[in-house]
């Protein structure tokens, strides 16, 4: 009889129309802020300088790098060290069709992203049916090579300085600033709601079940193979277009510099861990706070005392101090601090309140966010996702 | 769906004073729902299961007993594929499934428990058992809600998690973690179930609520199941069949009575415990 109550009750909740699912009256508080960020983002560039709105641009793109590499080593487990190798499959792709053949940024773009999801099959297929560690050593190996090539074959692709710059899209011109910007944020959001819908799907929940454990997976009669080479091959898609755009735009080129080398590789990593693994939106925010404040710290006109350097000259260090201090005090990242931190302040609220009738309308709410929290770990933030959205 | 219980063993009588009963049997495809035959599993120098022939019958709850170090989750492991055997065949509904990987024999109705409990920890337990309701297929829309958590509903209801929905496994007790193991492995609708030691670490009253949850789930919903247990506590009196293996090879075959005065059996667990 249970049963059958509980049953019913679950078919209710789900029969929400698309929209009153679109209503966003409708989401948790979480959800909300995320809507009204990305509003921010949508109006931001009416006070800014065209200098600072490249700056964002190019932190968009640094957001595009790190959920890219989130959707597979966040959510999986299966940790990539060479995710550079599909900016430059998209970015050099791109370049090198528009360059030698003159055909538009908007045909050799989804080129791009084709040449990209081959060199994310090429490296996921053999790699991923194993387990341990021969992922992130073909990952980590792959870069090199590439760069390797680049090298022999300097003649048509550029060596180590990297390529020509290519033609703009849409003939934008350097100072496009605001162009630029809406189409980096547009960019942003199409690859943010498409890896939110996955991740947030069955296959994220068979994405994080694989990084919990394998056996768990096959046991429950999945293929644990074919979805981490979806998963990969997913991200090689979205990482091949965010680098075939990014040489496209005033704020990126197509150098190893800038798509290829261990620091690219390195930094999105650091991105990611920044705003929270395994969430998307930790790895678009924490690419974005990456570049904001790397450029914060190196426009500042501050002379560090003892030593009597300037502090854009030793920004880096800064930088990294900064960094270790976060990922040190936030292991699981800004966005899942701040998501508990939220839920406490209103718990808090709530007990404050004198209210009783409305405490305790209150109460089952708050204890359920609260034995949520003890349990943060992993994607567990979105744990009780599937059936708030 | 109840099992014949006759002396007959898979159509051939078998002579319960030769040590090894293995040698004479020859199994075939048809000789039950999962038939191992000729089983043999090395590990270097060691051989873990050593020309292991048995048959399930479909509607059946075996129990599958050895000591310690006998080769029963070896075996286990051959049989659904997570490991290969040296040599030998398994046959399920007819079918040869030696080369299968573990998901592609949960996926025909084969599912197994672990000895070693693997929840996913980092969700609650009904999410995982709605993992297991999961289609294996990379775009499906269905979502982990709706049917899919009402139908994961139903099953924790069944094994006795009604209550612990929402608590993470590592608040579980371990009945409990047994309980969501047996969970997962149900939820993928298995016409066999393999049950690795499940009552190893239970007290006696979980034990006997256990064993009529295992009957139940072979009466209504007409699994077939294969216990495995160290020893034979509490096993015979849930049991249609008994196969008890020493050193990997067969030792003995038949009903819970004749297992209970087999000698070569006595001798095996040193004249106690049966």
């Amino acid at each position: 009889m249970t049963d059958r109550t509980n049953t019913e009750r679950v078919r209710s909740i789900d029969r929400t129309t698309f929209f009153e699912w679109l209503d966003p009256r409708t989401k948790p508080a979480r959800h909300k802020f995320g809507l009204i960020g990305l509003g921010f983002l949508a109006v931001l560039p009416t006070v800014l300088t065209p200098l600072q709105a490249l700056t964002v641009a190019s932190a968009f793109f640094m957001a595009l790098f790190a959920m890219s590499w989130d959707a597979v080593s966040g959510y999986t487990g299966q940790i990539s060290l060479g995710h550079g190798v599909f900016f430059t499959a998209g970015g050099y792709t791109s370049t090198l069709l528009n360059l030698e053949f003159g055909l538009d940024p908007l045909l050799t773009i989804p080129l791009g992203v084709v040449v990209a999801v081959l060199a994310g099959l090429l490296i996921g297929i053999p790699t991923l049916r194993l387990r341990g560690p021969y992922f992130a050593l073909v990952t980590l190996i792959a870069p090199l090579i590439l760069l390797r090539i680049f090298v022999v074959y300097s003649d048509i692709l550029g060596g180590a300085t990297g390529l020509p710059r290519p033609d703009q899209l849409f003939g934008l011109q350097a100072g496009d600033a605001i162009v630029t910007y809406y189409v980096a944020f547009g960019l942003f959001v199409v690859v943010l709601i498409v890896l939110l819908a996955v991740t947030r799907s069955d296959a994220g929940a068979v994405f994080t079940a694989i990084r919990q454990s394998e056996d768990a997976v096959s046991s429950a009669g999945l293929n644990p193979a074919k979805f981490k080479i979806f998963a990969f091959t997913l991200s090689a898609a979205v990482g091949g277009l965010a680098g075939a755009a990014f040489v496209h735009l005033p704020v990126g080129s197509p150098t190893p510099s800038s798509l290829l080398t261990l620091f690219v590789n390195v930094e999105i990593i650091i991105a990611a861990m920044i705003g929270g693994v395994g969430t998307i939106v930790g790895a678009a925010i924490g690419g974005m706070i990456l570049v904001l404040l790397r450029e914060f710290l190196s426009n500042l006109a501050v002379t560090v005392p003892v030593l009597g350097v300037s502090l854009a000259e030793v920004d880096t260090i800064v930088f990294a101090i900064v960094t270790i201090g976060i990922v040190y005090y936030y292991p699981d990242g800004l966005l899942r601090s701040t998501i508990t931190l939220g839920r406490r302040i209103r718990a808090w609220g709530a007990s404050k309140s004198n209210d009783r009738s409305r405490l305790s309308r209150r109460q089952p709410r708050e204890t359920a966010a609260t034995s949520e929290e003890t349990v943060n770990e992993g994607n567990q933030k979105h744990g009780g996702n599937g059936n708030e959205r | 769906m109840k099992a014949t219980k006759s002396t007959e063993v898979t159509g051939m009588s078998v002579d319960w004073n030769t040590r090894k009963a293995s040698d004479d049997r020859t199994l075939g495809p048809d000789d039950g729902e999962l038939v191992v035959s000729k089983l043999t599993k090395r590990f270097g120098g060691l051989t873990a299961v050593d020309d292991l022939s048995f048959a399930v019958r479909q509607g059946e709850i075996l129990g599958f007993i050895g000591p310690n170090g006998a080769g029963k989750s070896t075996t286990f492991n051959c049989i659904t594929g997570s490991l290969t055997p040296t040599s030998g065949t398994v046959w399920y509904d007819g079918e040869d499934v030696t080369d299968l990987a573990p998901y592609q024999m949960v996926k025909r109705g084969l599912a197994r428990t672990y000895q070693s409990f693997r929840p996913l920890r980092d969700r609650p337990v009904i999410a995982n058992v709605a993992l297991s309701l999961v289609p294996d297929s990379l775009f499906s829309l269905s979502g982990l809600r709706g049917e899919t958590r009402a139908k994961a509903r139903t099953v924790c209801d069944l094994v006795g998690l009604g209550d612990d929905l929402e608590t993470m496994p590592g608040q579980l007790p371990h009945a409990g973690l047994l309980r969501l193991e047996l969970a997962r492995a149900l939820a993928t609708d298995p016409d066999v179930l393999l049950l690795d030691e499940p009552f190893a670490g239970l007290a006696e009253q979980e034990v006997e609520s256990l064993s009529a949850l295992i009957a139940r789930l072979r009466d209504e919903r007409d699994v077939t199941l294969v216990v495995v247990d160290h020893n034979m506590r509490g096993l015979l009196s849930l049991v249609d069949r008994v196969i008890v293996i020493r050193f990997g090879e067969l030792l003995a075959d038949g009903t819970p009575a004749e297992i209970r005065h087999d000698p070569a059996v006595r001798d095996a667990y040193l004249g106690g415990g049966v």
